[in-house]
């Protein structure tokens, strides 16, 4: 009866919180729309470059009036046999700048269809059946196997940085390949017709892939749970009031907090790359020096985050669920397990504001693929303005602070 | 003694929702005054040496301290506080905490060491001072939060309850400490709900409800209410407030 009697009074006090309340309530649902939402299992939009060198012919060799030309045009069938919300299908006339162009400028992939990619499928189809009969303007004539056509592959340069985004985009040109064979009853295979360049040449896990995120998030959760309990702790202690009314600004106080956190959060994320990389082998190839860089700024939004959560919450249990139900829901929606591409258009704007998203980003072109400075200028610059305007707004919430403690 | 006053508020008012803390308050205090604050609990001591010291802002009127319109920055480190609740890093040492608060008010070290030695020995934790706050009890705590005060030699100082929960001994030589400081020119404004306690400030206010039912010395108050102690003359102001309203 006193276990009942102590169960009670636990719910009685929550009943008495209303934030706490709906939190409870509202948290679980939150969070199964999030996650039904922000995976819709689709891709969209992949932007990939087609460079078509191919005349579209075909010369086959015939039983009754030598060779004649088919107009095919296999390359283009490749093209509208994609699916067009899939891609974003760019063209381009240069085959030497593909390869130079693909993990840039959101290129996923590229292909190169050679000159003479539809008359090599043709053949190929015609000496693998035999004898094959067709039609050409009204008149029937019999199209003879000829020898087999050596001719170049076509190329495929794979952004393979994106395990998940690169076995899309391949099981995508392998349902196209099959269609544009099986219209012309090829026995070709698709590996047959395809040589592959792989950007990364197939060595990026998906473990390597969803580390930097990972190792951002935990990041985030330690960084901010740890300055938000900090800063309510302060202030519901009355120590808080008690610096505040000291000769010391209120920027003194946020840089001050600042200052122990972003140094407390630089030696864990050291913890965390260092354990990912010494216990799993963690593909880390870029400048440590420009991977803490994009942590200290990280690091230095995030003490702003958590200044703001601390001016909201009442207490430290408030502070924590503040914590969930902000930072949580950033894991889902910054790119970390599945890719931006495949967010609908509603959650995207959640994406697009969660700092994860571009510290995500950056550590994954530098740990990945050994971007510097110049390959990660745009998420150095989003995670600088983040951390300017937290660390301007944490001022201010600590002025509020004061009058609120 | 100096007659500059260093406390001026005129039409203090604050509400909490529908609670009224501070009902259109004036009050005026000199320099080396030490001035009791006395009420019974919920009176407003507290909001309004909140209010004072610039931590809450008044819904109505101002308060002027050492002649600053408050909130104001110029004043602070001339302002001693004192909450009511400890205030304290519990998992630091009583010296660290000196040394931490002693640091925002630009003392050297050896300054700090040198004022925590007088100030602990004043509170009664000279022997304490690597101990951490945490494990002391409520009452040394308390006097851990009086030492962080007045480390810095402040021209006013606001205690709010400073004597809560101190033994008779110690709170006596607390209050003839009060009195030695304000002999130095330091103006201290003491709360206490013991209205006894207040007989050995220079003047006493007395508030409750959010207003100031009188203020005077301690005879001037007796006087005035015909009683012999201020328990009683606080009983007698009570009912001639309620009275009225």
């Amino acid at each position: 009866m006193k276990s009942l009697a102590v169960a009670r009074n636990v719910l009685r006090r929550i009943a008495h919180d209303p934030r706490t309340l709906a939190l409870i309530v509202i948290l679980p649902l939150f969070f199964v729309l999030l996650y039904g939402n922000s995976f819709s299992g689709s891709y969209k939009n992949l932007t990939i470059v087609i460079v078509n060198e191919d005349n579209g012919l075909a010369s086959v060799r015939t039983a009754e009036v030598g060779r004649v030309t088919l107009d095919v045009d296999l390359a283009q069938a490749f093209v509208d046999a994609l699916d067009p919300e899939m891609f974003d299908v760019r063209e381009s006339g240069n085959p030497d700048m593909v390869e130079a162009e693909v993990g840039r400028s959101g290129v996923w992939a590229a292909l190169v269809f050679p000159k003479s990619f539809s008359n090599a499928v043709v053949n190929e189809a015609v000496r693998a059946s035999g004898e094959r009969r067709v039609e050409i303007d009204g008149n029937t004539v019999t199209l003879l196997p000829s020898d087999p056509v050596d001719g170049p592959k076509t190329i495929l340069v794979l952004d393979d940085g994106n395990p998940l985004i690169a076995g899309a985009v391949r099981g995508a040109f392998d349902a196209a390949f099959a269609q544009v064979l099986a219209s012309q009853q090829s026995s070709l295979t698709v590996e047959g017709l395809l040589e592959v360049r792989a950007l990364h040449e197939g060595k990026i896990r998906m473990l390597d892939f969803t580390a930097p995120g990972i190792i951002g998030f935990a990041m985030t959760l330690i960084t901010v749970m740890l300055t938000a309990m900090s800063v309510v702790r302060e202030r519901t202690s009355g120590t808080l009031t008690r610096i505040l009314i000291a000769p010391i600004s209120a920027w003194q106080v946020t840089t001050g907090y600042t200052l122990a956190f972003s140094v407390i959060g630089v030696l864990q994320a050291a913890e965390l790359f260092l354990a990912s990389i010494l216990l799993f082998g963690i593909r880390f190839v870029g400048n440590p020096g420009v991977v803490a860089l994009i942590i200290v700024l990280f690091t230095v939004g995030l003490q702003g985050i958590a200044t703001l959560i601390s001016t909201i919450a009442k207490n430290e249990a408030q502070a924590m669920q503040f914590v969930l139900f902000l930072l949580i829901p950033s894991i889902m929606v910054s790119g970390v397990f599945w890719p931006l591409e495949t967010m609908p258009a509603t959650i995207r704007p959640l994406s697009y504001v969660s700092p994860l998203t571009y510290a995500n980003a950056g550590l994954r072109k530098v740990m990945l693929a050994g971007g510097g400075f110049g390959e990660i200028r745009f998420e150095l610059a989003v995670l600088g303005a983040f951390a300017v305007v937290m660390l301007l707004l944490s001022v201010l919430s600590m002025r509020r602070q004061a009058y609120t403690a | 003694m100096s007659t500059e006053t260093v406390v001026r508020a005129t039409g203090l008012r604050k509400s909490f929702g529908k609670r009224t803390a501070l009902d259109g308050l004036d009050l005026s205090v000199e320099q080396g005054r030490l001035y009791g604050l006395a009420g019974p609990n919920g009176a407003g001591k507290t909001t309004l040496i909140r209010t004072l010291c610039g931590i809450l802002r008044p819904d109505e009127g101002e308060a002027h301290l050492l002649g600053w319109r408050m909130p104001s920055s110029r004043v602070r480190s001339q302002l001693g506080y004192m909450p009511q609740d400890f205030a304290v890093y519990d998992d630091l040492s009583v010296l660290q905490n000196l040394e931490f608060f002693g640091g925002l008010y630009e003392l050297r070290r050896a300054q700090v060491r040198e004022r925590a030695g007088e100030l602990l020995e004043l509170v009664q934790l000279a022997d304490r001072k690597h101990q951490r706050v945490g494990t002391l009890s409520g009452g040394m705590r308390r006097r851990v939060s009086l030492a962080i005060s007045l480390l810095h030699k402040p021209r006013l100082a606001f205690l709010d309850e400073p004597t809560a929960g101190v033994d008779p001994k110690l709170r006596r030589a607390l209050w003839d400490d009060f009195n030695r400081l304000a002999e130095q020119d330091v103006t201290l404004i003491v709360t206490t709900h013991l209205v006894e306690e207040a007989l050995r400030c220079h003047v006493v206010g007395f508030l409750n409800a959010g207003r100031l039912l009188t203020q005077g010395t301690p005879d001037e108050i007796l006087a005035e209410t015909g009683t012999a102690n201020l328990d009683d003359a606080f009983i007698v102001l009570q009912e001639r407030g309620e009275g009225r309203s």
